[in-house]
């Protein structure tokens, strides 16, 4: 690493609503560095290193690269700046060749006359790909006859054949083998020897340490500090990430003795649930008067437990039973059954957006309001839950999309409550809502336990999952890794260490 | 087994398949009526009318990969044809050729423009416009009549369809290999925000699908009026019917745009369905029992192509 400064970034701030995702971050950046970025989901790393890469437009600040102001408008536009990313998503788009993917939006080096010449841009895709020994992806073959771990590899294939200045590498690894992720760290090796600096955001500490010259911690959208490789260990990476105080007036404060204190009777069971690609093998109780949290990170498999018990996940096997025997294999034997299921993915797959808040309230209690519907009832049902979650709306005949995060996830619960739910399975419940309808929505939760009910919390936040539960399963690689009960001195570092 | 995976990955594999079929279809109707179906000479008569039909299916193409619909073009047809019509009167061969390319180019615009000021769907866009361009079909035929002159039929035949279709596959064939245009439709059909992101300005893009979904369909109104000689007018939506035959082909063509030549599979699957509602003539069945037969076996090619995925959204 030498000494030269190659990007700094000054004050960059981004808020979406009310979430303030990036809070006024100054980061350098030297020549010939692997630089981790690291910290809790939602800490600000994507957002962060998504403006710098033109996937986001930047809020306010600058980013300066070799002594000038940068600002792309996309990705392309950021490559012709000498910056790439490697997304932790899929990057490449379906129904394009290898080749087309490799260069789309920079056809022109391949056109002549607005003709594009798809030999040549084959030729030099193929030979990119055989220079980084991945002959046996085909550049003229469609993206889609390739499987994940390919498709990344070419990701990484179109984001550094022209050397970037600064490289990207966000969340990347987790996609890959071990084979493939061996690959990626010769390509970042690469690039760090070229002089160039590689930004790399990762969960895997150990990965973090081995790769990486310097560490910046982001918590809450804040920058804490930048330390070097030889100055800390795991656990002390760790403590820097998630050190922060538990606030006592939004969670529970009571602690039972799980031990001793007897759990409610079983109000569903899950025995060897699989689902391919997603998890394997997992079998649990949840009991009435219980919130039982599932922690883990992000693609670790927890979203699609809380499917699967709803029925909603389709390529399922193993058994979901109730108490009283009955499998639950589809939707409506769980709506039936007294389960309720709020999907991280709010907008698309919880609510109707485009439909008032009346709709979506009464929607899953009209099965039980006979064959003609009464316009009122629908009007005072909905109102009834609308208010008793304190939604802020000027009636329920205003659309949904009009509301704030915190306001639509009312809505979510308010359809539940009226549905007289027993079993509650939410996912991401608190995810991008402010403080006040947190504290609203724990007290709700408390109270619902105390009624009795069955709540499954399935959440990325790990001071959630320690405020609010009685027991936590701890999820990896699809399978559950640990299992933690309600402590006072249970800290996010024992959740942690069985996450990663 | 490895055989039969390296087949699917080959980028002839979905030609290929179109081609058995082909011949499946061909010999269980010849078998069926040996003397009315299938000779050399009704061959030619089943290509030319899945040329045509082959030709708007392209056009359509370049809409229907990106996600949206075009359900104007039935109406751009006739009105298309009618211009034809009128302008071969007055200016010849050239007038024929020219001026319904230019009208359905510029209807490919109006269409284009609608919807991206509006920003409404673009099913929506599209039928609200055909409505006007029937209306507009009325006062053309008023204008020019609705028969073509004897001097212009040569589209209408042997080998001057064939030359016209092949050069209008080979202009498709082109654009979808050779530009950006054609790169970017695919990229824009497969997540229009990653194309965002990768600089491709969207809405320029799908301006320019529309105008040429329309300009094909303009080239394929000059086959369509030389073969039929003669093209009334339609109002109150009728125009609607002319949208289905196209559309099937671009169907084949996106089931097997995998494999990388949705242009021959558009022709191939266009010639398939003409061949088969020939051989449900030849039979004698009534032309209800012909759709549904025509229809079913449509379905189920594309469900043989498609890699279906379990509780999928599908729209």
């Amino acid at each position: 690493m030498s000494n030269k400064l190659l990007l700094h970034a000054e004050k960059i701030d981004k808020s979406f609503g009310p979430t303030h995702a990036v809070n006024e971050v100054s980061l350098d950046f030297y020549e010939g560095e692997i630089h981790a970025l690291i910290g809790e989901n939602g800490s600000g790393k994507s957002t962060f290193t998504n403006m710098l890469t033109g996937i986001l437009p930047i809020g306010s600040g600058t980013f300066t690269l070799d002594g000038g102001d940068v600002a792309p408008k996309n990705q392309v536009d950021a490559n012709h700046h000498g910056i790439a990313i490697v997304v932790q998503e899929t990057g490449t788009l379906s129904g394009l060749t290898v080749a087309e993917n490799m260069f789309l939006g920079d056809e022109d080096q391949f056109a002549r006359g607005g003709i594009k010449d798809s030999a040549a841009m084959n030729r030099k895709a193929q030979e990119l790909l055989d220079a980084y020994g991945l002959g046996h992806i085909k550049a003229t073959s469609v993206i889609d006859h390739y499987d994940f771990e390919d498709r990344k590899l070419v990701e990484i294939v179109k984001s550094t054949w022209f050397d970037p200045k600064v490289l990207v590498i966000d969340e990347t690894t987790t996609a890959l083998s071990q084979s493939g992720r061996q690959k990626l760290f010769e390509v970042m090796r690469h690039v760090r020897d070229l002089g160039h600096c590689v930004i790399f955001i990762s969960h895997d500490m150990g990965e973090v340490l081995d790769m990486s010259d310097r560490i910046s911690i982001l918590r809450d959208g804040v920058f804490i500090t930048t330390v070097e490789r030889g100055e800390v260990d795991e656990d002390r990476l760790k403590t820097l990430m998630v050190g922060r105080e538990m606030d006592d007036h939004y969670y529970r404060t009571d602690f039972p003795d799980y031990a001793k204190e007897a759990p409610g009777e079983v109000a569903v069971s899950l025995r060897g649930v699989s689902v391919p690609g997603e998890i394997d093998d997992v079998s649990f109780d949840l009991h009435h008067g219980e919130i039982l949290g599932i922690g883990g990170l992000s693609e670790c498999g927890m979203h699609e437990v809380g499917k699967a018990i709803f029925g909603a996940s389709f390529d399922r096997s193993g058994e979901v039973s109730l108490a009283d025997g009955t499998q639950v294999k589809d939707i409506n034997t769980a709506i039936d059954h007294s389960i309720a299921y709020a999907s991280k993915d709010r907008d698309n797959e919880s609510l109707l957006i485009n439909d008032t808040i009346e709709d979506n309230i009464t929607l899953p209690s009209m099965r039980d309001m006979g064959l003609v519907l009464s316009d009122r009832h629908l009007y005072e049902f909905a109102d009834t839950y609308a208010k008793l979650m304190s939604t802020k709306m000027v009636s329920v005949k205003q659309f949904v999309s009009a509301l704030s995060g915190g306001n639509k996830q009312k809505v979510v619960l308010a359809r539940w409550l009226g549905k007289q739910s027993d079993i509650l399975v939410l996912d991401s419940p608190t995810r991008g809502i402010d403080i006040k309808v947190k504290a609203a929505i724990y007290a709700l939760l408390e109270q619902m336990r105390a009624e009795g009910k069955a709540i499954l919390i399935i959440s990325e936040e790990i001071m959630e999952l320690i405020g609010m539960c009685d027991r936590i399963l701890v999820m990896k690689d699809g399978t559950i890794n640990g299992e933690l009960t309600r402590d006072p001195d249970l800290s996010e570092q024992d959740l942690i260490a069985k996450m990663v | 087994m490895e055989l039969i995976k390296k087949a699917r990955q080959s980028q002839w594999y979905g030609v290929g398949l179109l081609l058995v079929v082909t011949a499946l279809v061909w010999t269980a109707f010849k078998l069926l009526c040996p003397t009315t179906f299938g000779a050399p000479d009704q061959m030619l008569t089943y290509l030319q009318t899945g040329l045509i039909y082959a030709v708007g299916g392209c056009g359509l193409y370049f809409i229907v990969v990106m996600g949206l619909w075009d359900f104007s073009i039935g109406s751009v047809l006739v009105l298309s044809s009618l211009v034809s019509i009128g302008f071969a009167q007055r200016f010849g061969v050239f007038g024929l050729v020219v001026a319904p390319v230019v009208c359905g180019a510029l209807l490919g615009a109006a269409n284009g423009l609608a919807y991206i000021k509006l920003r409404i769907p673009s099913l929506i866009v599209t039928v609200g416009l055909s409505l006007i361009y029937e209306s507009l079909s009325v006062f053309a035929a008023d204008a020019y009549g609705t028969r073509l002159s004897d001097a212009y039929k040569m589209f209408g035949s042997y080998p001057y369809n064939l030359i016209l279709a092949l050069l209008a596959f080979g202009l498709c064939t082109f654009i979808l290999g050779y530009t950006k245009l054609g790169t970017y439709v695919n990229a824009i059909g497969a997540n229009e925000a990653t194309a965002k992101n990768m600089g491709v300005n969207v809405d320029r893009y799908k301006f320019f699908a529309f105008v040429l979904c329309s300009l094909f369909v303009g080239i394929m109104s000059i086959l369509y009026i030389g073969y039929g000689t003669a093209q009334t007018p339609m109002t109150g939506m009728l125009s609607q019917s002319l949208n289905f035959k196209p559309l099937m082909g671009t169907f084949f063509g996106l089931a097997f745009k995998r494999y990388g030549h949705p242009v021959a599979s558009i022709v191939i699957g266009e010639f398939i369905i003409s061949m088969m509602f020939a051989g449900f003539v030849a039979l004698g069945m009534p032309v209800t029992i012909n759709n549904v037969v025509t229809g079913a076996t449509l379905l189920a090619i594309v469900c043989m192509t498609v890699k279906r995925v379990n509780g999928a959204v599908v729209k």
